[in-house]
Formats: C-alpha cells, structure tokens, sequence
C-alpha cells in the first residue's frame, strides 16, 4: 500500500506533540490541530473558519493582531517567549502543582506561509515549556537561597563580616560622594572567655545567640548588623552623627548588660563595650572608620568595660 | 577571512544587494509601523569575527557599552544576526515600536519584550530582504539577548559566537523627527560564505 506524501504531513501535523494552527489576516482560522484541541477542548469544526477571538475572547488582541501583521508585512517570523509572555492560552500543564505554574508556558512562533513570495497565511506553533520554566524557577530559587547563606553568619543568623563589609563599603562610597553622616558601633562581649571557660561552648554560644538576636531587635530596619568574628560585633548606621551614635549604644550596651541571660536553668550575666566612630573628612577609606571604632573599643576596654566610649 | 573572501565583482554585487534589499526593508517596516522610517544606504564590510569589534568600531565611532540581541536565521546560508546600538539608546529604539498598551495597566508589556520586538522586526526585515535577493527563504529561531552593557569587544569576544566571519552591514535608522542609529551584523561560517558567493556569482551572471 502506498501512502501519498500529502496525507503524511497531514497525519504528522495531526499528532505532534506541540501545537499548531494557522490564521488569515482578518485572524480568522485556518487549520487548527489535536495538540490544539486536546487542550483546548475545542475541535477544529468548531474553531475552522471562525475568528480566533470567537472561543478566546481573553487573548491580548492588540498584541496579537500586531504579530500576524508584522509577519504579513515583512514575510518574516515573530516570536513570543514564556520568560516574558508566560502564556498566550490559558491551557492546563501536566507538572505537579508543587511547580508553583498556573497554566502550561508556551513558547510561540508566528511563521510566513509563503505562495509566490506573498505570505498567503500565518501559522503559529505553540511548544510547552513548562519544564523549563519550572527548572529555571527552582535554580533562580536555589541561587537566591545559597546568596542569602552567603550573607549570614552561621551562628547568629545576624549579617557576616563579609556581608557587613561590603555594606560598609557601598554606605563609605555613598557618604563621600553625597556627604552628611555615618557612624560605625564595635562591640564585643566583655569577659567571653570566662564564659566559655565556667559555662562550656555551648551555653557560650547560646549567649551569643540570644545577645545577637536581642541587638537585632532594637536596631533600625536601615541599619546593618554583623557578627564581625568570635564575640565581637559591628553596627553600621548610615546618616547618623556621632552623638546619636553614642545614645545607639548605650541603648545597645543597656540592651545587653540589663538582664542576664538564662541558659539550662543558670542566670548567665552579661555586659559588652562599645566603640563608636564617625566618618569624617579626610579619611581615605573605609577600613580607617573600623580601625576607629576599635581603637575607641580598646579604650573603652581599658577604662574598665561595660561602657560606650568615642572616637576623638 | 577578510575582504579577499569575495571578489571585486561578489563585493559590488553585495553592495548592491545590501542597497536593494534595505529599500525593501524600509517600505516594509514603514507599512508596518505607520511611520516614515529612513534606513542609510548600509556600508557593508566583510571581516574574520576577531576584527569585527575593531571594524565596527572604525565604521561606528562607538565608544560606549553596548546592548545586543542575537538571533539565528537558516537556509544554505546560515548564521546568527546581531542587532546592536549604544547602551542609552534602547529607548529610542523601543519606541519605533510603540507599546501597544501604553495606556492600560492591565495589559503591560514589558521593555524587554519590546526590545525583541522591535529587534526581530529589524532582523527580519533586513535579513529576509538581504537573502530573498539571494533567492533564499530563511527560517529564523527566537531573538535572545545577548547583554545590556557589553563592549563591542564583549560581543565579539571567541566563544561568545561560533561563527567565523562577520559580514557588517551598518545601517542607520531614522525615526521622523528623532535619528539614532542601530547596526546590523549578519555571522556566518565560512561554508555560508561559500554559499553567498555562489549565490552572488549566480546573481550577476543572471544580469
């Protein structure tokens, strides 16, 4: 038996697994295929000779209406694609719900049906890609969740030194180019050493946990709270004079030395000394501001700790 | 590769293909933009894709970064078809496609589909002209950005693009009141090249 080639590609269009339908200039369909009909519900005697807007009155009819044209025009393709256009048919996908994808992604491509160099109709594919979409969504996911373990200091949940510089940084960069204030807190726990040695590591870290999370409950949503390494922590305030800077931290020194920690049914007392700086002229970069406040930490160290001390 | 890849008389009849086939392309895109759009007789150079950033360069007097789509387009001549203009113009160039939703929120199409746009329509009708001269009929896959801010060196850089020779056509594209330019770049491998050249040979002995 012979099978003629016509009736081929006939049966080929019929079955493949994307869809395809073709429309006139007045968008009327042509040609509309199984892929279309079976997600659609509508059979191509339903959908052949009518306009396309007859069964889908929510397609964007401007858009749309522009693309075909644009192919009549320049006899050239037009595209569509899912990463800024999800859907052009609101068409179910067989993905799991977990997907987080309401209607299948669809990718189209509007192509010149040419006789005799005019372009006599437009034919339209539609390809899912809804698992595309849905793998490019779980990596931007992922990328976004490993940025935020980037950031974090493992312990405290709070800011890591490198987060916190890199904001110091860009806040630095900011300040000289636009002037005004900023001021930078250092403070450390005082005597942690003990606490570890007495207690053990871990109501230690228990300790640095809980004055972390009481700290981070007291400071502005733009201010930016790191852990800058074993019980020593930074403050960046950004507009803020060095007199304000000081009331930070004595609210931040009373913040932790007001109640002592409870820690498996002992009463852990605490207290911390702060080092405050404020950007002034003249100084070249960033790191003299932290190499400020420290110097004022050690100061406040040695004049017997449990104090707030400033930078001169 | 360089200009040696063609002949004095293959170049000439480029030129003149080039010179066809924008005329074409501008009645086309003016028809379907509703606007009076000037396209620049294009100048059209032929170079190996390593001096192409230098070449566009000369020809542009681009200093600044620039943004680029590409696109793929296929038949015996095949290749990739940049579409590139300075980084600040991309505004100009979106509006020779106006936002056919400007006014309704509900319908928002975003800048960057109407970079593609307004990218594929460029592509298609310069591209298409340019081989339909040439007696092809392409098939072109869907326009892809290729970056924002990148140097003309970035876009050219090896390993970016896997094409070897560059055919430039530089053209300027005028929108009524407002000129700004945009450049095409057509790439392809040498076999392409093969092919064009047959295609120009055929060309002018068919004159």
């Amino acid at each position: 038996m012979t099978v003629s080639v016509d009736s081929l590609s006939d049966l080929v269009v019929e079955r493949v697994g994307f869809g395809i339908f073709v429309l006139d200039r007045e968008m009327n369909v042509l040609m509309w295929n199984r892929f279309m009909q079976d997600h659609s519900g509508l059979p191509a005697e339903q959908m052949v000779g009518k306009s396309l807007f007859t069964h889908f009155p929510e397609l964007p009819r401007v858009w749309l209406a522009r693309k075909i044209e644009s192919v009549f025009q320049l006899g050239s393709f037009a595209f569509s694609s899912w990463e800024q256009r999800p859907y052009l048919f609101k068409f179910d996908h067989d993905r799991p719900i977990t997907g987080g994808v309401d209607f299948m992604q669809q990718d189209c491509t509007f192509m010149p049906l040419m006789r005799d160099r005019e372009v006599v109709a437009v034919c339209v594919t539609i390809s899912d890609v809804t698992h595309v979409s849905i793998v490019q969504r779980e990596r931007e996911e992922a990328v976004a969740k490993l940025q935020e373990y980037a950031d974090r200091d493992g312990l405290t949940g709070i800011a890591n030194r490198r987060f916190f510089e890199a904001r110091l940084r860009d806040e630095y960069t900011r300040w000289q180019r636009y002037g005004g204030d900023m001021s930078v807190l250092l403070f450390d726990l005082d005597h942690f050493k003990k606490i570890n040695d007495q207690f053990g590591h871990g109501v230690g870290d228990t300790v640095l946990r809980v004055m972390a999370q009481r700290v981070a409950g007291v400071v502005r949503a733009q201010d930016t709270f790191g852990r800058f390494g074993g019980e020593e922590f930074a403050l960046l305030l950004p507009c803020t004079p060095l007199d304000d800077a000081m009331r930070v931290a004595e609210k931040i020194r009373c913040t932790i030395a007001d109640t002592p920690v409870e820690v498996q049914g002992t009463s852990v007392p605490v207290t911390a000394s702060v080092g405050v700086a404020a950007a002034r002229v003249g100084a070249p970069a960033y790191d003299v501001l932290i190499n400020e406040a420290d110097a004022a930490l050690y100061s406040a160290k040695r004049q017997g700790r449990n104090r707030s001390v400033a930078f001169v | 590769m360089s200009e040696r890849a063609l002949t004095e008389d293959q170049r000439d009849a480029l030129q003149e293909v080039a010179n066809l086939a924008m005329g074409q392309a501008a009645t086309r895109l003016a028809r379907l933009l509703d606007a009076f759009i000037e396209l620049s007789v294009p100048r059209v150079r032929v170079v190996g894709v390593s001096e192409a950033a230098q070449t566009l360069r000369e020809m542009t007097g681009i200093q600044d970064t620039v943004s680029a789509v590409r696109q793929g387009f296929r038949s015996d001549i095949k290749g990739e078809a940049l579409v590139i203009c300075r980084s600040d113009s991309i505004e100009q160039l979106c509006s020779l496609v106006s936002d056919p939703y400007s006014r309704s929120a509900y319908e928002a199409v975003s800048q960057q589909e109407l970079v593609f746009d307004v990218a594929n329509v460029l592509t298609g009708a310069c591209v298409s002209s340019i081989l339909d001269q040439l007696g092809r009929t392409p098939v072109f896959s869907a326009p892809g950005l290729l970056g924002e801010a990148m140097t003309l060196e970035e876009v050219f850089q090896p390993g970016v693009l896997q094409w070897e020779v560059a055919l430039l056509v530089e053209v300027n594209f005028a929108l009524e009141d407002q000129s700004f330019r945009a450049h095409l770049v057509m790439l392809m491998a040498e076999e392409s090249i093969r092919h064009m050249n047959g295609a120009l040979d055929a060309l002018l002995s068919s004159l």
